[in-house]
């Protein structure tokens, strides 16, 4: 995972080399031309210096005109001109690993409000119970417990190492979920813990931090804005703060500005340069005129190292790391012996908000995806739901004299619900015409509904007191109807940042594949019985894939010429550079 | 010359297996005896939380005298039996059912189950006896990962000559496999 992890830094530093390598190129020189000046070098060593700085020419030669290229030559050049922008990169990657390892967790429990747990109050101290059970059964140091009061039902695990692990779970999950679920979730955050996933995750963040630098690193130049992150770093590396906490808090801002400088968007000091609108002066604009060729540079860079987080580095490390949650379910059943218990925690959850206000960033780290999942669709009712909504539909309609009651199958199908569904749907119809039977049939259905276990099943089921109004033309009634939606999971709110907004790819697995998972592995979940495709379906979606198969494959296609463009545009910048700084010097050498 | 490298060679990796399978298993050992201690700490965790539940109950319970002293004897027995692992174990298992019984026969009492500390104090209960099972688990675990490292190829041939000897597992006890009978 770390070499993984030091890969990417190294790749990383590929397109740094436009900015590094001629910087590298013209040192080297001036040096050469001090020492020159003392004892004079041979005609060979100016002749190597030359020839590389007219490297690129001679490979577009190759390419264009067949010219013979020594490789030799051409292998020494690469190295030359690669390794100084990755040696960099490396270096500061594990700077930033070291740095952020002196910082700790602390800066990251203020992000998202924790708090103790209060032991007086049973399920808060069931929690804290439950947790040092699962650590007794992974044989772990117990970690600490934080909550959370937010709207949002999620836990996570958050840390270094299992020395300073904690676990912060939100007060909504604890009342959402009864003790065996707690314990699947919790089972799943340790088994996690003891798997050695914190530290991944850290070596993961620390990579796409060191791709924030970088471009925070080449922004300086042209902006207040990057200066002032770079100046925060290096106050922090040398500061001695009074408490851990205020140095912790440090930590985490100067990781949230590093990471969020990886989004191009965020950063406005170069389009403010670039900015011919605003009201500058002249010698603003000449400035502008002069840094072009610079700012240029800058956008490519950036771009390039966009592209390179959010199209491969990003997906690769994002399914990796769903092999780490898979990993953690299949511990926690381990641990707890009890499939049942997550599964039905994750199956309850994923009809819940998950999200955590300020907690965007730990994203990858909660047991679901704060941005919630929608992979198992509208929820399955359970078969005893089912049941008691049917029975109590039954009993409501025997009530009122109307139909007489079918015999019950001991454990309804999916059918027997459609067909209620159904019988429900045309009796409001009824109740909205006005008709006084199905009316009452619908008052005592929800009378015998309300607080049992089915009961949020038919949330979204009109008040028959609101359907009795609306007949009378009661307009907050009608609104109250219109208001119902077909769909009763809440959206959650979007949050940027972390290493979500990093990816193309969700760091979270599907629901619905940890679920089955889950159930391979002995739970008893009904996930829905997969639906029989009808011939004329399966013709419609055989065309569309004939059509849609070569666009995505033009698609495709185009990216990768995208990126061979950029990495073309990236190499011509850095010939004319190279070009420029040998042309500069050769004018000195002849005066 | 090439034979006595060849001999050298061969030392060499036989050292070095015999250190690497010599490590591993006393790892694997200290796992095993921290996963034993583990139940020890949980069950003195259970003795020490007794004599505050049989304090709080004591008022409501006036009537149950019997369940009562059979909790604190049991705790008395287990807390005296020492290191004998056998008689320990039959201690524990009596303590286990006495309290069991303290708590089902406490159900009939409603004015005690709205008692905030009562309840507390029984989830502290069961979460000591989930504790203690999963202590076993852990240790059980450990104990069959050890067993499997000693008894597989090539280790079994010197796992012995070390001086390992495989752990005993956990069984449940003979009264927790016979089905409990339900009166009312």
């Amino acid at each position: 995972m770390t070499m993984f992890a030091a890969l990417a830094a190294l790749v990383m530093g590929v397109p740094l080399t436009l900015v590094i390598t001629p910087l590298f190129y013209v040192v080297t020189l001036v040096i050469a031309q001090i020492i020159n000046y003392f004892s004079p070098l041979s005609p060979e060593f100016w002749d190597t210096v030359h020839q590389l700085a007219k490297l690129a020419l001679a490979v577009g030669d190759y390419f264009f005109n067949h010219k013979p290229i020594d490789p030799q030559a051409l292998g020494i050049g690469i190295a030359l001109v690669l390794v100084p922008g990755m040696v960099i990169t490396l270096v500061l990657w594990l700077g930033l690993m070291a740095l952020f390892r002196r910082g700790g967790v602390g800066g990251a429990l203020a992000s998202v409000k924790a708090r103790e747990p209060n032991h007086h109050d049973l399920k808060e101290l069931q929690l804290a119970n439950v947790v040092e059970e699962m650590a007794i059964a992974a044989g772990l140091p117990a970690p600490r417990v934080m909550l959370v009061d937010s709207p949002g039902a999620n836990a996570a695990a958050i840390g270094t190492s299992p020395a300073d692990a904690r676990i912060v779970v939100s007060r909504r999950l604890l009342d959402d979920l009864n003790r065996d679920e707690l314990q699947g979730v919790i089972g799943h955050l340790v088994a996690s813990i003891g798997n050695g996933d914190l530290h991944i995750a850290f070596t993961v963040t620390s990579v796409f931090e060191t791709g924030g630098l970088l471009i925070t690193l080449i922004n300086s130049p042209f902006g207040p804005q990057a200066r002032k992150t770079l100046w925060r770093i290096v106050r922090y590396l040398f500061s001695r703060p009074a408490s851990d906490e205020a140095r912790a808090a440090e930590a985490e801002a100067v990781a949230a500005l590093l990471t969020r400088n990886l989004d191009t968007g965020e950063n406005d000091d170069v389009d403010r340069l670039l900015d011919q609108t605003s009201k500058k002066s002249l010698w603003r604009k000449f400035l502008t005129l002069v840094f072009f060729p610079l700012v240029f540079t800058n956008l490519a860079i950036k771009l390039t190292l966009w592209f390179f987080s959010f199209v491969l580095l990003g997906p690769c490390m994002a399914l990796l790391w769903r092999t780490r949650r898979y990993l953690a379910d299949a511990s926690a059943v381990q641990l707890t012996r009890y499939p049942d218990g997550l599964a039905n925690a994750l199956r309850d959850l994923s009809a819940d908000n998950t999200a955590i206000p300020g907690g965007a960033w730990a994203a990858h780290l909660f047991v679901i995806n704060p941005k919630g999942d929608t992979s198992l669709g509208q929820l399955q009712p359970t078969p005893n739901q089912v049941r008691q909504a049917i029975e109590a539909w039954e009993s409501a309609g025997q009530a009122e004299g109307s139909a007489a009651v079918a015999a019950l199958p001991q454990s309804p199908g999916p059918e027997e619900f459609a067909r209620f569904r159904t019988e429900i749907v045309s009796a409001q119809r009824a109740a909205m015409q006005g008709e006084p039977q199905a009316i009452a049939r619908l008052v005592a259905f929800a009378k015998v509904m309300s607080g049992g276990e089915a009961e949020d099943l038919f949330t979204q089921m009109p008040a028959p007191a609101d359907v009795a109004a609306a007949l009378h033309g009661d307009r907050a009634a009608i609104a109250r109807l219109q208001a119902l939606k077909p769909n009763r999971r809440s959206e959650p709110k979007k949050e940027s940042g972390g290493l979500q907004s990093e990816s193309m790819m969700s760091f979270h697995p599907a629901l619905k594949r940890r679920l089955k998972r889950l159930a391979r592995m002995g739970a008893h979940i009904s996930l829905g019985a997969p639906k029989k495709k009808s011939p004329a379906a399966i013709l419609i979606v055989a065309i569309f894939s004939l059509i849609l198969a070569p666009l995505m494959l033009a698609m495709v296609s185009m990216m990768l010429l995208l990126i061979g463009m950029m990495i073309m545009l990236n190499l011509l910048m850095l010939a004319m550079w190279l070009a420029a700084i040998q042309a500069v010097f050769t004018l000195l050498a002849h005066h | 010359m090439p034979t006595t490298y060849i001999v050298l060679i061969v030392t060499a990796l036989l050292v070095l297996f015999l250190i690497m399978s010599f490590n591993r298993l006393v790892a694997l050992r200290n796992r095993v005896q921290n996963a034993w201690s583990s139940i020890d700490v949980q069950l003195k965790r259970r003795h020490d939380l007794i004599p505050n539940l049989v304090e709080s109950v004591k008022g409501y319970m006036a009537h149950e005298r019997e369940t009562l002293d059979a909790v604190t004897n049991a705790r008395t027995q287990a807390m005296a039996a020492g290191s004998n692992v056998a008689a320990r174990a039959a201690a524990e298992g009596a303590l286990t059912g006495a309290l069991g019984n303290l708590f089902a026969v406490a159900e009939r009492y409603p004015a005690l189950r709205a008692v905030e500390s009562m309840t507390q104090l029984q989830e502290e209960l069961s979460s000591t006896e989930n504790r203690i099972a999963y202590a076993r688990q852990s240790y059980n675990d450990s104990a069959m990962e050890y067993n499997t490292a000693q008894s597989t190829f090539p280790r079994n041939m010197v796992a012995g000559i070390l001086g390992f000897s495989p752990s005993t597992m956990f069984a449940a006890e003979e009264s927790a496999r016979t089905v409990p009978q339900v009166k009312f």
